[in-house]
């Protein structure tokens, strides 16, 4: 038996012979014992097969939204909550990082421009008279805190000019003997210079804080009564 | 049941229309991994990876034969099966029969040629079957599988494994001979009207 005949007979069995194939073999089935022989011992074969019993599925395999990864659908709004919610978050941070650094960045650019202090120095030697003069006044008259403390950032902040440095330690001096003499804790003010104001109003701070967080509540409650209604 | 019109749902992501179709189609998914693996909890694992690889690649489906396309998928699953175990083989030295006990001659150890006595373990016509598929390469099976077991007509078989029809016929007849000549080995056991024993002395 040949592979082309097994085929035949194969197709045969099943039909998908053409008329003319299906009688040119019909006729070698009626002369050769052999391959009608084969013929049968096929349709045994597929007999058995197509008997074979069908089991049942041992159980149902329909599937869960879990097994294919599904997540429950969201609210339209959904993304416009979450856009938000990012866009506050990252301009809290922003406007904290601005409001906390920037102030240092400025000084330390400051104390770096040696030449620039120097420059002003002038203009800062011209208030020294006047400081000077409000000194020699100290002992008999009260000097007023403000502008002992409003002097002080000035004289830290010269350092590299060594005539104006000069210029803002005597005034500092006498202002401090005249604090003494008042009773006050004078050097300790001069040594701590007064917090800047933020360079971004607070109020903006808080405002994308609290956005950001109700932003992140609504999202979860989103998300919650979203998988809720879901299941 | 409006098959097209729930295809195109669960193409949509409906899972309600998908596991409409994995109801109707289920006992035929699992008894072609049933015959494929010849083992029933295998065949169980395959047939729900086969779903479920079905769901997340049923937007790919372009029409024809539903059933075809599903049986691919099944046929791929198996394939997934039988490569796991060649790399991981567990085959158990004494199987266990359905109550438990030890196979004292597992039918995955018996051969057309064994004696009287060794056949009479195989007591069951559906037994022999399945060890002489067992036995035929993989390509011959899965082919085999779906025209005799399942029924599929050489075009929906040729679509399931994507292979020409003519290799689809020349698979079928050797696949054929092959069984008729394995369940030569067998033969008391088969019915009296489908022995073959006279057309195998020929």
């Amino acid at each position: 038996m040949n592979q082309r005949d097994l085929e035949l007979l194969s197709s045969y069995l099943d039909g998908q012979l053409t008329p003319s194939d299906s009688a040119r073999l019909e006729t070698r089935l009626n002369s050769d014992g052999q391959l009608a022989s084969t013929l049968d011992d096929l349709r045994a074969a597929r007999t058995l097969l197509r008997q074979l019993p069908k089991r049942r599925a041992p159980r149902n395999f329909t599937l869960t939204r879990k097994m294919v990864g599904l997540n429950p659908p969201l609210p339209r709004a959904y993304p416009a909550f979450r856009f938000a919610t990012v866009v506050a978050t990252l301009l809290f941070f922003f406007t904290f990082g601005v409001n906390t650094f920037a102030p240092q960045l400025v000084q330390v650019s400051t104390f770096g421009m040696g030449g620039a202090a120097a420059t002003e120095a002038p203009a800062f030697a011209q208030q020294a008279p006047v400081m000077e003069a409000a000194a020699t006044e100290a002992p008999a008259t009260e000097v007023p805190l403000e502008s002992a403390s409003s002097l002080a950032p000035l004289a830290t902040a010269m350092p590299p000019a060594e005539d104006s440095a000069r210029v803002a330690e005597t005034p500092m001096t006498k202002i401090g003997e005249a604090g003494n003499a008042g009773g006050l804790d004078q050097p300790q003010v001069a040594n701590e210079p007064p917090r800047p104001a933020p360079l971004i109003p607070s109020v903006w701070q808080t405002a994308f804080a609290v956005v950001a967080l109700v932003g992140v509540s609504l999202m979860a409650i989103l998300r919650r009564s979203s998988a809720n209604r879901w299941k | 049941m409006n098959e097209q019109a729930l295809i195109t749902d669960a193409q949509s992501g409906n899972l309600d229309a998908f596991n409409t179709l994995v109801l109707h189609y289920q006992d035929s998914v699992f008894n072609t991994a049933l015959r494929i693996l010849g083992d029933e909890d295998q065949a169980a694992d395959a047939s729900q990876e086969a779903f479920i690889s079905a769901f997340k690649s049923i937007s790919s489906f372009r029409g024809g034969s539903f059933k075809a396309w599903l049986m691919r998928t099944v046929t791929n699953a198996c394939y997934d099966e039988l490569r796991r175990q060649k790399r991981r083989p567990t085959t158990p030295l004494e199987p266990d029969t359905d109550d438990g006990d030890e196979m004292d001659s597992p039918k995955w150890l018996a051969d057309p040629n064994m004696t009287p006595a060794q056949q009479a373990e195989a007591d069951e016509v559906e037994h022999a079957i399945q060890h002489c598929l067992d036995h035929l390469p993989l390509d011959f099976k899965t082919v085999v599988v779906m025209a005799d077991i399942q029924g599929m007509d050489y075009t929906e078989v040729a679509a399931a494994i994507r292979v020409p029809l003519g290799t689809i016929k020349s698979r079928l007849a050797r696949a054929r001979l092959r069984l008729r000549e394995c369940l030569q080995g067998f033969a008391e056991l088969l019915p009296a009207s489908y022995r073959l024993d006279e057309g195998l002395a020929q």
